[in-house]
């Protein structure tokens, strides 16, 4: 099938590596802050994150050895496997905090939603890769991507999880509009969308999901509701200055003012910790990696592998994006997690394989399509 | 693989086409758009972590510390003796810090539950504190038994917000002893919270209402602590961080003799009269005894006056809410007699030798004025006029002198004036002249109104203190001291801040050559045959006195009753002065009983029982000596 050979290190997509090594030091070192002291009942949070990063690590080598666009192949039949995950949870699924999202695996608590996105993400690429429309795509060609992307949509809806729901919307927004559409396609897609939004906030929303829209419109409504979730993560990161308070020495969160923050939260108790600089820094390396994610894109030597890089950078840029303006008190808390930072297992595995997918067409980059066979 | 629509991977890359270099021309779109966010972020954060950083920093640090004040013990009132009178003991009370608590209805829920105790009484300390800031504890119970207090502390973790405080209490040693003098702690209200240092008053504090303790608030007061702590989200402590310890108040010890006191206060008691005791060290001006019956009860005081008890005492007709030592005057009747005779004697109207005659009555203008001996005391001299309280003969003196002189000499004894005890509402008392009487009442004197005064009834009026510093001022030959209560006063590290002096507020000049006389006529009304004050004689020690009779009203429906029968509120009131030893006077007592009828009776065994108390260690060795004697013989 496959042999490892020089080329195999020699295109390697060391910077990567290093750039997401970076990300998962600072994001270790801040989830051991973030969740001390330690339960204890159970495994702490930080062991666990640790595992599931050489988990993750052992699962991005696996998928090295494959061509990404095997994918081309399997993308339906995984397809198939998510949207049954997706019906188990709704049925069977480990619910906490009213909301169904989880599959217990014993070891492991499965969130088939986050997978979803990944999945989104595939489905999407492969379909617009194959189907190239110089014009533009038209309407006729958008009830596939469409109908693909509302299933698992409704099915995460349901459970509910208005954040990861709107996840998938983004991403699919993010690609279709990256494959370019014929101009009425647009405006027969944001005349049904704004109605999908109307209809949404009247009969789909819950009454908390429209709360915390409201809340962010006004935050100081309810200080010890969501707006003071809000609140106490701006003390948090505000009181960092310039310098930080130091490692572990940040008071809202060690003193439990600050809400999810190992979870959600978890970049407040970085920018307390570690102030202006500290942000800046992780920033950096954090805003590297996803540039680096779109040069790999620029340098993709296929269609598929410029939509599939593209989308995963989409995918990881606005959770990151969303995420971040939330901790900053830009919008409301929808419960989307930086990817790499907060804890949470389906979520770093799921960011895991996407990045270890850039990797893949990085390595690939050279290889033309008549010289595969040379490869395996 | 049939479902993809493709065999192989190389189908799959044929279509590849130039189309791909416009796909990675919006890359660099897509870059932008990251970029832009990118830009947004660091922005924001420039603004909340170093433009609004110092801001941010400070609500941090009000969200995780709680200053609370510890309240200081105040400070200690000992009595001339140094046994203690008022210290403090801690007292626990159950507080709710609003703040801390995420749900207060269901925290007092639970809290009633498990106390066992009614909730709208909780709900009604939440009512009234609801306008305080929300960090500022509210006492939800106070004084709490051991009992209470454990549960409390054992299950704080049940109970985010609640806490135990400790705050010293007053702990009266002598229950209800001198209370006019010492008075009493209340919560401070919003009037005189705002006339004083909120830096140094918060609400809810305590402070001296009456007495000693609003007198000498600054000094008994203290500093409050403070303590820092660090708290969670929960309202749970995390650690200490700053600890100032309270500074005491300062004590104050009296220069009353709590035993003394004691004893007059629990023999009126006794007797369920109401009135005042005085004494004082004559050559000094130290006051040993103050009380005033019925005496406060300080314990109702204590956390507050209900409405109905404050309204008793306001009903009670005794008026325990006066303190009759300064706040009530009274016609001094024949105890100013003393006052007669030395304007008499000084203006040389009489001598010690002079005679005057009383039939029983003395008739001035068209009136007849009556000895209260109705049928005359004979020929009397100044030694019986004083010891037999002979009215016609002071009427006499009291003519010759005239009233303004009158009021003269008496004012030089201390009446008529403030006597500026450190003592609230103390009442001047009045010495009649001609010129009052115009002022006051547009009216002329009339010579009839004279012979009132000199016997010490008409417009006359004193309060007990009054005759007291009267009394000693005659007991040490002419020198008037200031009345004094504090001995001294000590800080908490032990260092005497103020100490005790005498202060001689005026001194007669050669009159004082005419006290003697005086002198032998009170030492008469009590070692003489026939004087009024025979009862109060003890052996061992030479007493000089004066009984006193003041008339409340002159009706002529009592007149013919028994004085058994008068109704209370018109009876006489009954006084009673004197100091000891003769020799070489220490002390000096006035006794006015109200409604007592008699100041010999009523008034003069109140007297006896402090001399012998005051004395007490001089008349066992006096008793020792005479059984030693006795063996000897």
């Amino acid at each position: 099938m496959f042999r490892i050979d020089r080329r195999f290190f020699q295109n390697f997509d060391w910077i990567l590596l290093l750039l997401l090594l970076a990300v998962a030091c600072m994001a270790l070192m801040n989830l051991y802050s973030a969740s001390y002291p330690p339960s204890p009942y159970g495994i702490s949070p930080f062991l666990k994150q640790c595992y599931l990063f050489l988990f993750g690590a052992m699962g991005i080598l696996f998928i090295l050895f494959f061509d990404y666009r095997e994918l081309h192949f399997w993308n339906y039949p995984f397809y198939a496997i998510i949207i049954i995950l997706l019906l188990i949870v709704l049925f069977a699924g480990n619910s906490a905090g009213g909301a169904q999202r989880w599959i217990n695996l014993g070891f492991f608590k499965l969130q088939p939603s986050e997978l979803a996105k990944l999945m989104m993400v595939v489905t999407l690429a492969s379909y617009y890769s194959r189907k190239e429309q110089s014009e533009g795509y038209g309407l006729r060609d958008m009830v596939t991507p469409v109908l693909l992307t509302l299933l698992p949509f409704m099915l995460i809806l349901k459970q509910p999880d208005l954040g990861t729901a709107l996840m998938l919307i983004i991403v699919f927004v993010s690609m279709t509009v990256f494959a370019k559409l014929r101009w009425q396609t647009y405006g027969v897609g944001v005349i049904l969308g704004s109605g999908a939004a109307i209809f949404a906030w009247f009969y789909l929303l819950r009454d908390y999901q429209k709360q915390r829209i409201e809340t962010l419109l006004n935050p100081s409504k309810d200080p010890m509701g969501q707006g003071y979730q809000i609140l106490q993560s701006k003390i948090a990161v505000g009181s960092g200055g310039i310098g930080g308070k130091g490692y572990m020495e940040g008071t809202q969160g060690h003193l439990h003012f600050l809400p999810e923050r190992h979870t959600d939260f978890a970049f407040s108790v970085w920018g307390e910790e570690w102030g202006f600089v500290g942000s800046m820094v992780f920033l950096g390396v954090y805003f590297s990696m996803l540039f680096w994610g779109l040069y790999v894109a620029m340098t993709a030597r296929d269609r598929f592998g410029v939509f599939l890089s593209f989308g995963v950078v989409m995918l990881i840029f606005w959770q990151a994006v969303i995420n971040l303006l939330m901790i900053l008190g830009f919008l409301p808390v929808v419960g989307i997690p930086l990817p790499l930072v907060s804890y949470g297992g389906s979520s770093l595995l799921t960011t895991l394989l996407a990045l270890g997918l850039l990797m893949n067409i990085r390595m690939r980059r050279f290889q033309t399509g008549q010289n595969t066979e040379k490869m395996n | 693989m049939k479902w993809s629509g493709y065999k192989n991977l190389e189908e799959l890359t044929e279509h590849d086409d130039a189309n791909l270099d416009l796909l990675k021309r919006r890359i660099v779109i897509a870059g932008l758009i990251i970029l832009f966010f990118g830009v947004i972020i660091f922005a924001r954060l420039w603004f909340l972590q170093i433009y609004k950083g110092d801001e941010y920093r400070n609500r941090a640090d009000n969200n995780r510390v709680r200053m609370r004040e510890i309240e200081a013990p105040r400070g200690n009132v000992f009595d001339s003796k140094g046994r203690e009178m008022v210290t403090n003991r801690p007292s626990f009370n159950v507080v709710l810090v609003r703040e801390d608590s995420n749900d207060v209805d269901q925290l007092l829920k639970k809290l009633a539950t498990a106390l066992d105790i009614d909730i709208s009484l909780l709900w009604e300390k939440l009512r009234e504190a609801s306008g305080k800031p929300r960090h500022i504890p509210i006492r939800l119970i106070e004084d709490v038994d051991w009992e209470t207090l454990a549960y409390v502390e054992n299950h704080n973790q049940k109970f985010p917000g609640i806490r135990i405080e400790t705050v010293p209490v007053r702990v009266y040693h002598y229950e209800n002893l001198a209370a006019h003098v010492i008075g009493y702690l209340g919560e401070i209200s919003k009037k005189e919270l705002a006339a004083r240092d909120s830096k140094i008053y918060t609400g809810g504090d305590l402070i001296g209402k009456m007495g000693l303790e609003r007198l000498h608030e600054a000094d008994l007061r203290g500093e409050k602590g403070s303590s820092s702590s660090e708290v969670d989200a929960r309202g749970f402590e995390q650690q200490l961080l700053k600890n100032v310890e309270p500074l005491p108040g300062k004590d104050i010890q009296l220069t009353i003799d709590a035993e003394l006191q004691k004893v007059a206060e629990d023999l009126m008691e006794a007797g369920d009269k109401a009135g005042a005791v005085v004494a004082m060290e004559v050559k000094t001006g130290r006051m040993l005894v103050l009380a005033s019956n019925p005496v406060l009860p300080l314990d109702q005081f204590v956390g507050g006056i209900s409405h109905k008890n404050w309204n008793a005492l306001l009903d009670n007709t005794k008026h325990p809410l006066i303190n009759k030592v300064v706040q009530a005057m009274y016609p001094p009747g024949s105890v100013y007699k003393m006052m007669t005779a030395m304007a008499g004697l000084a203006l040389g109207v009489i001598n010690e030798d002079t005679v005057l005659y009383c039939p029983g009555h003395y008739t001035f203008g068209k009136r007849r004025y009556h000895c209260w001996k109705r049928g005359g005391h004979g020929a009397v001299n100044l030694k019986r006029a004083i010891s037999e309280s002979c009215d016609v003969y002071f009427y006499q003196v009291g003519l010759r002198v005239g009233v303004d002189k009158l009021a003269e000499y008496a004012n030089k004894f201390g009446l008529g004036h403030k006597s500026g005890i450190e003592m609230e509402h103390e009442k001047s008392g009045l010495t009649p002249t001609k010129e009052w009487k115009k002022r006051r009442r547009g009216q002329k004197w009339q010579d009839g109104e004279t012979l009132s005064v000199a016997i010490g009834q008409g417009f006359n009026l004193v309060t007990p203190l009054q005759i007291c510093l009267m009394t000693a001022t005659i007991a040490n030959g002419g020198t008037q001291y200031l009345p004094q209560i504090i001995e001294k006063v000590t800080d908490p590290d032990g260092e005497v801040l103020k100490q005790f002096e005498p202060v001689v507020v005026s001194e007669l000049a050669g009159e004082k050559q005419f006290l003697p006389l005086i002198r032998n006529g009170m030492e008469e009304v009590i070692q003489g045959r026939r004087g009024t004050a025979r009862k109060v004689r003890i052996k061992g020690v030479t007493i000089g006195g004066k009984t006193g009779t003041a008339q409340v009203v002159r009706l002529k429906q009592y007149k013919h009753l028994k004085e058994e029968d008068i109704p209370y509120k018109y009876r006489d009131h009954a006084w009673f002065t004197c100091y000891a030893p003769a020799e070489d006077p220490e002390i000096a007592i006035t006794v006015l009983v109200e409604h007592g009828l008699h100041g010999g009776s009523g008034a003069g065994p109140v007297a006896r029982a402090l001399l012998e108390e005051y004395f007490s260690d001089y008349l066992k060795r006096l008793a020792e000596q005479e059984e030693e004697g006795k063996k000897n013989e």
